[in-house]
């Protein structure tokens, strides 16, 4: 008895004190004790004191004159971007001539030939079934033009993402210097990236191709420095042991083992340069991101449907058919000289085709055979409008419940957020970052939030916030509660997982439309639509980070008679924490894109915000949006980021 | 200083330890090591000059400076022929020790030099020819290319030497049927088990005709059937070809059924280099003493240690065995006659063994007096 009370002293503080959170909680609130009275003394608002915004409205709005003052005449325009332009508007042209030129059925004789060599005979036949339905939909034209905009913009992703990846994976140091950039492009709203380009080179084509080539690189460069760093050491000491130059050993051994990685990075590029040519229309891009956004703008959920069909149709397809490239194993990987032959027989093949229906004169889509879906789409939402938007006995309606969760849930988080001192505000996501990642993640979201009252947006980044927290709020609850059911029952993961499939290779955009039909415009279909989004990769990293647990561990439990409930509690959600706190950070970052996109169905805030610069010529206006955009990504990112993620990258 | 000397006759009165220092000067040695030194961390450079720092244990020097040294002031020849094993338990150096002797970890100080030629002063282009064709090294997890063919995998090293497709691959063939690969050519990595990858490996090593063999504890990832069989195909090549090997295990046993000589290394040094039978029969310290204490000392030791010195006088030699058969040969002959044993020699009688003798080896009890002096 007596040695147990030996040690006491040192052990004498509370439990509490000794636990790192409580540790950097107390410094913070230290720190505060002495800072907020001074803050307080000086700028005693509720809201951002208007002595420490910047405008900067002025001077943009300066710079954009200029620029478009300027744009003929000054030699960077004439003789750098001009080029890249108008380099940019030839490819896009050329493309899409080729693309009418082969005709529709060449088109689809093609993708069909490439699915076939690639993936197979089932996704040959999906894929010619998505090109006819594309024409079925009166969309074949949009489709094209979407198409030709996606290949430039692909190829050229491609080309700068695997340089900048190769040049990060041969030099430490530029991979240290690429890497937090790469990182941070990565979690920025896709709607970020649209207003710098518009600035340099006005609406139009170019801009949507630039747009797209900047948010779709960074996955290539990313995993094209992945899979050259992450090459098996003793292979690699295999191969210096025998002898090989520095040139060798990339070309026979690194570059073939990052194979998969770099099909992978193609596939990624692939379907974030969909998702935002389709974004892109807001710039110009045209096709069928195009109709979307006009048919958006008139609530035509129709003709919106009409043209998003096709957007996901072209989505699955190019998804499936690139995941099945990378997925073929190493052993049908043939010779080189037997893979180009069937490749020639495939561009024959469509050459042929295109040229049989040029004869036949049935170039361009039959216009007898398209099939006009959006009246009785339309039809079908009136009746919803009429039926289902209130007054159902006992559920109430889906306006109604649109209505409630604005007034019950988003307007007193809002209202709260606005409501609360601005130095609390910094203080809460200084103390969350903290708890939950590094001083530096802390130190960064807090500036980030910092920057975005000195920019003079608080008050509708808080109302942003409010609706980011509602949805991220709902996420959790159902990607959680839907995940852990995954992880306990073959068949609940069997059932979702195609669903769960589909809805992650979907463009942002589209979430839209079927939001609009169910509950109109407003705040509440933006954060509904940001919910679907996100909810399918919560759903999904929570299942694998429940599956991926020691199975040791949890027969030792089990062998001690623990119940499933103690098992889950006290074995699988602590072992799991590392990929919850994962689940969090990208629902977070998912979520915050669609309710910036969710400003186009009356969502209002920053998105709205930027979306009124692109409309009315605005850029100053739009591009503090944009610049909010990107600091609020930063401190949500920020905030929600693990400490296990920094330490893996400094790996 | 060499290492080797360090444990020598400090509690081993009449030890050996050090007779094969004597030898290898003879010889012309492939691979001659001195002084040999891999720190890691920051100013790795300074520790090995630094008379005060080298005194130091692995701890302190950690402590101390942050550096991790590795390999520590280790010296050694490698004859031409023999089958020279490093033995040591994991983090004893000895793997980052034969990624030295090609510079695929560069040595922070002391000399490597392959036949007389100093290889840390080595170019680029001159250590490549050093790797392409009088090193190969054979790795613990194989380090084949999992996108090639078994076939292509052994041709790599022909490969990167620049030699035409027709010429590598029929090169390739014929290496493969000596590892006893035939018929898996067009197969991949993927598709091989365990052994037949390693043998992929060792013919991958063997395709480019290295003078030296090097070899990583290439059979620890094995199970122990399969290691069995791999140990006795580097036996039956070395028979075959007698091509010098370099080879790191952790595993006693396979040192002492592999190694012409074993360099048993700790914390980065040798404590002992020598035959098996001089590292059983007398370990240099009391770590080598516990290390092989449950040796098989009988099928280890020789007659010629076991035996009393001494012409047997007679002209005919009963049981007449030869002066390297193991003591477990020599106590079959002994009980079957029940008489004591003669060591032969080229015809000349070297001594006698009898059953005291072999009971003494085998129990591990001192010998009055060795037949070593003789030698």
């Amino acid at each position: 008895m007596a040695t147990v009370t030996a040690p006491a002293p040192r052990l004498a503080l509370p439990g509490v004190l000794r636990h790192r959170a409580a540790h950097k909680l107390l410094l913070l609130a230290l720190a505060a004790a002495i800072l907020v009275p001074l803050a307080n003394a000086h700028w005693a608002s509720g809201s951002w004191p208007q002595a420490l915004t910047v405008d900067l409205s002025g001077p943009l709005g300066r710079a954009n004159d200029w620029i478009i003052d300027n744009r003929d005449s000054s030699p960077l325009f004439l003789y750098f971007f001009g080029y890249i332009s108008n380099a940019v508007v030839l490819s896009v042209r050329a493309v899409y001539l080729v693309l009418l030129a082969a005709g529709w059925a060449g088109v689809t004789a093609f993708g069909a030939l490439v699915a076939w060599r690639v993936a197979g005979i089932r996704l040959a036949i999906g894929t010619g079934v998505a090109f006819l339905a594309c024409g079925l939909l009166g969309m074949w034209v949009p489709t094209m033009q979407t198409l030709a905009l996606m290949v430039v913009a692909v190829l050229t992703s491609v080309v700068v993402g695997a340089l900048l990846g190769l040049a990060g994976g041969l030099s430490e140091r530029t991979d240290r210097a690429l890497r937090p950039v790469l990182d941070t492009m990565q979690v920025l709203p896709a709607f970020a990236y649209l207003l710098p380009v518009v600035l340099v080179f006005g609406i139009g084509v170019p801009a949507a191709v630039l747009a797209t080539v900047v948010y779709a690189a960074p996955p290539m460069a990313r995993l094209t420095t992945l899979g050259l760093r992450n090459a098996d050491p003793e292979v690699l000491e295999a191969v210096d042991s025998l002898g090989a130059t520095g040139r060798q050993r990339l070309l026979t051994a690194r570059l073939p083992l990052a194979r998969k990685q770099l099909l992978l990075g193609l596939n990624q590029t692939i379907m974030m340069a969909l998702s935002m040519a389709v974004i892109a229309s807001v710039i110009g891009a045209g096709g069928l991101g195009d109709r979307v956004y006009q048919a958006l703008a008139s609530v035509d959920v129709g003709a919106a449907l009409a043209a998003g069909i096709p957007i996901v149709l072209l989505a699955v397809v190019l998804d499936r058919v690139t995941a099945a490239a990378g997925e073929q194993t190493d052993e049908s990987a043939g010779e080189p000289g037997s893979t180009l032959r069937p490749w020639l027989y495939a561009l024959g093949a469509t050459v042929a085709v295109a040229v049989v229906v040029r004869l036949a004169g049935a170039l361009d889509w039959p216009s007898g055979w398209t099939l006009n879906i959006a009246e009785p789409v339309n039809r079908v939402v009136d009746w919803m409008t009429a039926h289902l938007y209130s007054g159902v006995p006992y559920l109430g309606g889906t306006a109604d419940w649109a209505g409630h969760f604005t007034t019950w849930v988003l307007d007193p988080v809002r209202d709260g957020l606005q409501w609360l001192p601005w130095w609390s505000v910094l203080l809460i996501v200084a103390a969350l970052a903290w708890v939950i990642g590094t001083w530096r993640t802390a130190l960064t979201a807090v500036l980030a939030m910092a920057a975005i009252g000195v920019l003079g947006v608080w008050k509708p980044s808080l109302d942003t916030l409010s609706q980011v927290l509602a949805a991220v709020a709902v996420t959790l609850v159902l990607g959680f509660a839907t995940g852990i059911a995954a992880a306990r029952s073959d068949r609940v993961e069997r059932a979702l997982r195609p669903v769960l499939d589909v809805c992650q290779t979907m463009p942002q955009f589209v979430y839209l439309i079927p939001v609009v039909a169910l509950f109109g415009v407003g705040r509440a279909p933006a954060v509904a639509a940001a919910v679907v989004y996100a909810l399918p990769a919560v759903v999904r990293i929570t299942t694998q980070g429940l599956r991926q647990v020691d199975p040791a561990a949890l027969e030792s439990a089990r062998s001690l008679g623990a119940t499933s409930a103690q098992q889950l509690r006290q074995i699988q959600l602590p072992l799991a924490r590392p990929a919850l706190l994962l689940a969090v950070n990208q629902g977070v970052v998912l979520v915050l894109a669609v309710v910036i996109i969710g400003g186009l169905v009356g969502g209002g805030a920053l998105g709205y915000d930027a979306v009124f610069g692109l409309a009315q010529g605005d850029l100053a206006t739009g591009l503090v949006a944009g610049a909010a955009i990107v600091c609020l990504g930063l401190m949500l990112d920020r905030v929600t980021q693990p400490t296990e993620r920094r330490t893996k990258k400094g790996a | 200083m060499s290492t080797l000397s360090t444990p020598n006759g400090l509690d081993e009165p009449g030890s050996s330890a050090t007779t094969s220092m004597s030898t290898g000067a003879s010889g012309n040695p492939v691979f001659s090591v001195d002084g040999l030194w891999k720190v890691f961390g920051p100013k790795a450079d300074q520790v090995p000059a630094d008379p005060e720092l080298t005194a130091l244990d692995a701890a302190e020097l950690h402590t101390r400076t942050g550096c991790t040294a590795a390999v520590r002031d280790v010296s050694f020849d490698v004859r031409k022929g023999e089958v020279f094993v490093v033995m040591g338990l994991s983090g004893s150096g000895k793997s980052t020790l034969v990624r030295c002797l090609t510079r695929l970890i560069e040595p922070t100080a002391g000399t490597i030099a392959i036949d007389g030629e100093d290889v840390r002063a080595m170019d680029k282009s001159r250590l490549r020819e050093l790797r392409r064709h009088r090193a190969a090294m054979v790795f613990q997890h194989f380090g084949l290319l999992p996108h090639r063919t078994v076939l292509d995998n052994v041709a790599y090293g022909l490969e990167i030497q620049g030699i035409g497709k027709a010429e590598r691959r029929r090169r390739a063939a014929e290496v493969v049927t000596k590892v006893g690969l035939e018929g898996m050519e067009q197969r991949r990595p993927g598709q091989l088990s365990g052994g037949q990858r390693q043998r992929v490996g060792l013919a991958r090593a063997l395709a480019v005709d290295p003078q030296v063999l090097l070899f990583d504890e290439p059979f620890s990832a094995l199970d122990p059937l399969i290691r069995r069989d791999m140990q006795e195909e580097v036996v039956r090549l070395h028979r075959e070809e007698g091509r010098t090997m370099v080879f790191i295990t952790h595993d006693l046993n396979e040192a002492l059924k592999l190694g012409d000589r074993i360099a048993l290394m700790r914390d980065g040094r040798i404590v002992q280099l020598g035959t098996p039978e001089e590292i059983v029969g007398s370990p240099a310290d009391d770590y080598v003493r516990e290390f092989v204490r449950d040796v098989p000392r009988a099928d280890v030791m020789t007659v010629r240690t076991a035996m009393r010195p001494g012409d047997c006088g007679a002209s005919e030699h009963p049981g007449a065995l030869a002066a390297d058969a193991v003591v477990a040969e020599a106590i079959k002959v002994v009980s079957r006659s029940g008489k004591p044993a003669c060591v032969v020699e080229d015809g000349h009688c070297l001594g006698v063994v009898d059953h005291a003798r072999l009971l003494d080896v085998v129990a591990g009890a001192e010998l009055a007096d060795t037949g070593k002096g003789a030698v």
